[in-house]
């Protein structure tokens, strides 16, 4: 069984944002609400003076091996599939939100009525939403599943963004996992997760 | 990783959810309160039907709360559902859902006989019709035979729900004011102190009977102690936030830098009412005016805990 993971490569990062644009498409989101983004990618300044880099931090769902989401959702709405993509079942979520509370990431966005009414008119007769409920990226599972990358893995034009398998010992995703040249986010929490970051700054003079 | 950390407090679930929280614990506590002092203490009709009214009312006004920013909530079947605890035993909203329906049950039904023995309901209709139907008389025997059963019943799930409050905050592993132990503890004993001043409050006004002075006494004792603990927990949990992580020092900046919550709920909810009830406890009060005071006091401060404690977690993000 296949464990996905995606890791990112802050030093080719770019801030082009088409992977916001190619998630946003793939998998209909509310782009008419600006905090409703399932990736997102923040455009910072580090540094003092005239020593100043710019950074563009990509963020996401990390997918946790223990992740708080699922087990603070009352109705088992949110649920985790053996290749470790957690996912959210919408006509069993109530949006209670708890699930946004739980998550360190600020990975969970809130699908309200309005936006699902929106929805229809937007994206038309192929809008596949039909309740309102929190929702979150989902790697993709749809492509996945028919041996496809992510959206914004496939749309990443400086290759910032690379998806594979931790199981398998000849991913290059899975090598740099193993290496320790790509690390997860706030590790410490103890939600084990599965997106992992390439440092830029230690490349920077 | 080597990144930079923005800190953030949340906006999803505010001061409604303070009220949930709120009336949960308080509406719970009232309940599990006179149904031991009924049980044990002394037999008292009208406390009893205070107690279980308290309880439903608080319990389904908190509840609509929630229910009231549920994004689909057709979906909230599948909680009220009891086989949920088996579904999804590791989420406490689905035992602080299970607890709250069993202790409007029990609750209802404990205080049924009481009811039906009872001038005031029957003065209003729908009620009236209601409990001289045959099987209402029937169930009221039963519960009358199995009275102290279906009272612990009661009693055990009105505790459930106010730890649950607490609970549910430690569940959120990225906030560290929320997310340690000193929380359900803070909200359980918050919770109870509440419900001793609701009742004090009730015995000192509506329900005023010379009679019950002793249950009075032992309310505010019980309050006075309940009242000590919370500012013992509440010192602690200063401690632990002002040497902890960055989000457990912002959130103690946050709190014990804003009026509301320092003069607020520490000072006039806690620390005021403590000595008002220590001077009734050493040398009394001529008139009960202190009293009454002191449980409004526990009573606005009780919600202004959780008011502060849902806008002072900070999360951390990475970027």
């Amino acid at each position: 069984m296949p464990h996905f993971v995606m890791v990112i490569d802050l030093n080719t990062c770019v801030g082009c944002n088409a992977c916001m644009a190619a998630c946003a498409m793939e998998n209909q989101t509310p782009v008419w609400d600006k905090k409703k983004w399932r990736t997102y990618v923040h455009d910072k300044e580090i540094g003092i003076g005239s020593d100043v880099n710019r950074r563009f931090f990509p963020r996401l769902c990390n997918h946790c091996d223990n992740p708080p989401c699922m087990t603070v959702c009352p109705t088992g709405a949110t649920y985790k599939k053996p290749n470790g993509i957690v996912m959210v079942n919408q006509e069993l979520c109530m949006g209670c939100g708890a699930c946004a509370m739980a998550c360190p990431y600020h990975a969970r966005i809130p699908i309200t009525n309005d936006d699902v009414q929106i929805g229809q008119a937007f994206y038309g007769s192929d809008y596949h939403r039909t309740c309102a409920s929190m929702d979150k990226c989902s790697f993709c599972d749809h492509l996945v599943e028919q041996g496809q990358k992510p959206a914004c893995v496939t749309t990443c034009v400086g290759s910032a963004r690379l998806f594979g398998d931790l199981e398998d010992a000849n991913d290059p995703v899975a090598q740099m996992v193993a290496s320790g040249v790509a690390r997860p986010l706030m590790p410490h929490i103890g939600t084990k997760p599965n997106v992992y970051y390439v440092d830029d700054l230690k490349w920077r003079s | 990783m080597d990144v930079n950390m923005t800190y953030a407090t949340q906006e999803m679930w505010t001061w409604w959810l303070a009220i949930y929280l709120y009336f949960g614990g308080l509406g719970a506590a009232t309940l599990a309160v006179t149904f031991l002092t009924d049980m044990y203490l002394k037999p008292h009709r009208h406390l009893v039907i205070w107690g279980a009214g308290a309880g439903v009312v608080l319990l389904a006004l908190g509840s609509l709360m929630l229910f009231g920013h549920l994004l689909h909530k057709s979906a909230v079947f599948h909680v009220l559902n009891p086989m949920i605890l088996f579904n999804k035993p590791d989420a406490w909203i689905a035992w602080g859902t299970q607890f709250i329906i069993w202790m409007m049950v029990w609750g209802v039904l404990y205080a049924l006989p009481d009811v039906r023995e009872t001038q005031f309901p029957r003065r209003v209709p729908v009620i009236k019709n209601l409990i001289d139907q045959p099987f209402v008389i029937a169930i009221a025997k039963v519960v009358k035979h199995y009275h102290r059963g279906v009272g612990w019943l009661a009693v055990v799930n009105g505790v459930g729900v106010a730890v649950y409050t607490g609970l549910l905050l430690q569940s959120f592993p990225a906030v560290a004011l929320w997310h340690n132990p000193a929380v359900p503890l803070l909200f359980t004993v918050s919770a109870f102190s509440t419900a001793m001043a609701f009742l004090l409050l009730l015995m000192y006004t509506l329900l005023h009977d010379q009679a019950d002075e002793y249950i009075r006494v032992l309310y505010e004792r019980i309050d006075l102690v309940l009242i000590a603990a919370e500012l013992v927990i509440l010192f602690s949990l200063y401690q632990y936030l002002k040497n902890g992580s960055e989000s457990a020092v912002r959130s103690m900046e946050l709190l014990w830098n804003d009026h509301g919550w320092l003069i607020g709920f520490i000072g006039f909810g806690l620390i005021v009412p403590f000595f008002l009830e220590l001077k009734s406890m050493m040398k009394g009060w001529s008139t009960r005016v202190p009293i009454i005071t002191a449980s409004v006091l526990v009573l606005v401060g009780g919600y202004l805990l959780r008011h502060y404690f849902m806008y002072a977690g900070v999360y951390a993000y990475p970027w």
